[in-house]
């Protein structure tokens, strides 16, 4: 092959081709198809919308990672970097008349301009639900039980969903009267696990001494549902710490009923950098990948935003992921399809077509080859392609070639 | 038992790391023979194991899982900004990261004035005179020898670790502005943290003892 720089993609998105796309494919309809199961709605919202859709309040990507452009009226518009925002908008134009909740799902491409040389893709296959206006504690297990029931559909045996919540910390840093700023600075501490500077700063601040000591045994608060009562304990008299605490446990009773409280640990060290998220976090974790494969939570005050209002909750998985790490733990996504070869010489072609269309009516998927090539090739093909059978029809006589 | 990986910052930093580990047998006898040129080194009794990394290098082996956990130093952390967990600070390793110059630098600093900051640490830099001093600069990367950059004229002040100041003495320069301490810190992989979150509590633990 000549070189030719026309060649090269990108840095950062690449061609799928193959058995490759076609494991994918697999995987991507195997999953919709198990969300959709539980009476979820399909929807697709535009690639690109207005830029403000995204911006600092709304979004989860950093502004700077967003792929911006103009159109003719010199509007900003976004490549979106995430469905929630987009699909949030879009429900709360169309269905918020509705007394009942909506529940979405959807499959698409998001784009992040993130910087090079870090082995990410700028271009990943992202599967997501939301579920809008619901805002009991049911709502809470149905998701963490979805996302469960994803990842076994997806092959996964070895997994841990880990559930945090906002609201705790966030009643603790109300109580001792801890600014805005100062909270930032502390949930970055206590997200990065970062213990000595957590303490440290904890230690300048001018705070009740209960709260300082309930703040510094955030590490702590990382396990079973034990350490739930331990937070509990700590945080005595805090109203919203304590109705935060207090619905973690109704969730995990509710797990427990659905029979996935052995998947689920928590973490209430789990703080997101998002100001958007109301209530509960959560991730899933498995081995073979160094991030989070689902990641999910609880905003309420998203649908505000777009002027609507209602409870919203959803996760997300990145399905490049996801394949990644099936890989690592050589877990195989099950393709399930029927292949042959029909080849024929010149005088033969209507039998060939004969013979294709009735492989075809049998959900056989069919391809037609003259016979030009030679026989060595053809099996090649049919290996290449896991071709179970190969038909030759030479002077209207059909046989099948051994494979 | 899954091995836990550990990457390892060559040089005198793995040396003092793997000195702690030893004290609770957390060690690699293969790691001792400096002349091995192997990779990967394996305690197959604690189901460890090690590899030498490039400073900088660290925190990527973590954030991508390639390793459970990494030791690094505190400057590298903050240059390469990974989404990782930094869960100790081990003690040894301590030194400044500081702005230096010569003394005539020091009232370009009072104002908000446009100056030059030559440095190996760029992201440290933009993010001290920007979100924390409001001043505009012009950063320019380097790769060693930063002290030269103000006494070649390529730089009015650097950005760079300052263990004794002797080399800066030396050379009429002096710290003109303290930006933070640094010292060796224990990152690990969120994943691991989490699905390893016994054993790795348990090592975090023990080195806290030792320290």
């Amino acid at each position: 092959m000549k070189t030719n720089s026309l060649l090269h993609t990108p840095e950062g998105v690449r061609d799928i081709y193959g058995d490759e796309l076609q494991r994918k494919i697999s995987l991507e309809e195997r999953l919709r198809e198990r969300i959709r199961s539980f009476g979820y709605n399909d929807i697709e919202t535009p690639s690109f919308e207005y830029f403000d859709i995204y911006s600092k309040e709304i979004g989860t990507t950093p502004s700077k990672e967003i792929y911006k452009f103009f159109d003719s009226e010199n509007n900003t518009l976004a490549l979106r970097p995430d469905f929630t925002p987009g699909v949030v908008r879009s429900a709360v134009k169309y269905f918020m008349e509705d007394e009942l909740p909506k529940k979405l799902v959807y499959l698409g491409n998001t784009f992040s301009n993130r910087s090079d040389l870090q082995g990410k893709f700028k271009e990943v296959t992202e599967l997501g639900v939301e579920h809008l206006g619901d805002s009991a504690v049911d709502a809470d297990a149905e998701m963490i039980y979805m996302s469960v029931c994803i990842l076994k559909t997806a092959g996964l045996k070895d997994f841990q969903i880990c559930i945090g919540t906002e609201e705790y910390f966030r009643g603790l840093c109300e109580a001792a009267g801890i600014e805005r700023e100062e909270r930032f600075v502390l949930s970055e501490h206590i997200r990065n696990k970062n213990y000595f500077g957590m303490l440290d700063f904890i230690e300048s601040l001018d705070i009740d001494s209960d709260i300082k000591n309930a703040l510094s045994s955030f590490s702590d608060f990382a396990g079973d549902a034990e350490v739930l009562d331990s937070a509990n304990e700590l945080a005595k008299g805090i109203e919203r710490s304590e109705e935060a605490i207090a619905r973690l446990k109704r969730l995990y009773g509710l797990l427990r009923v659905y029979g996935v409280d052995n998947y689920v640990s928590f973490d209430l060290g789990m703080l997101s950098k998002r100001e958007y998220y109301t209530g509960i976090v959560f991730r899933a974790y498995t081995f073979g990948t160094g991030d989070a494969i689902i990641r999910g939570g609880r905003y309420d005050n998203l649908l505000e935003k777009f002027g609507g209002n209602g409870a919203a909750i959803g996760f997300t998985v990145v399905i490049d992921e996801l394949m990644n790490t099936l890989s690592a733990q050589h877990i195989d996504i099950a393709v399930e399809e029927k292949r042959a070869i029909v080849t024929y010489d010149s005088t033969s072609l209507s039998e060939a077509v004969e013979l294709a269309e009735e492989l075809r009516s049998k959900s056989i998927h069919t391809e037609m080859l003259s016979l030009d090539f030679t026989e060595e090739k053809l099996k090649e093909r049919a290996k290449e392609t896991h071709v179970s059978t190969l038909y030759i029809i030479k002077n209207g006589e059909r046989e099948e070639a051994e494979l | 038992m899954r091995y836990l990986t550990f990457a390892l910052t060559k040089g005198r930093l793995a040396d003092k790391t793997l000195e702690l580990l030893e004290k609770n047998g957390l060690g690699c006898k293969e790691m001792e023979d400096k002349k091995s040129r192997k990779l990967i080194f394996v305690n197959e009794e604690k189901k460890l194991k090690f590899f030498l990394a490039k400073g900088p290098d660290v925190p990527t082996y973590v954030e991508h899982g390639a390793a459970d956990i990494g030791v690094t130093g505190k400057d590298i952390i903050m240059e390469e900004n990974r989404n990782i967990f930094e869960v100790l600070d081990l003690g040894f390793g301590k030194c400044r990261m500081c702005v230096c110059g010569p003394e005539e630098a020091r009232e370009k600093l009072r104002h908000h004035e446009m100056i030059r900051v030559a440095s190996k640490y760029p992201l440290i830099a933009k993010d001290y005179f920007h979100n924390k001093k409001h001043q505009t600069v012009d950063i320019i990367k380097l790769n060693g020898s930063i002290e030269l950059a103000p006494i070649v004229g390529l730089s009015d002040v650097i950005v760079d670790i300052v263990e004794t100041g002797a080399t800066l003495r030396e050379n009429g320069l002096s710290v003109l502005e303290e930006i933070c301490p640094l010292s060796a810190r224990m990152v690990v992989n969120q994943v691991s943290m989490r699905l390893e979150a016994e054993r790795i509590r348990k090592i975090i633990n023990d080195l806290k003892e030792v320290i």
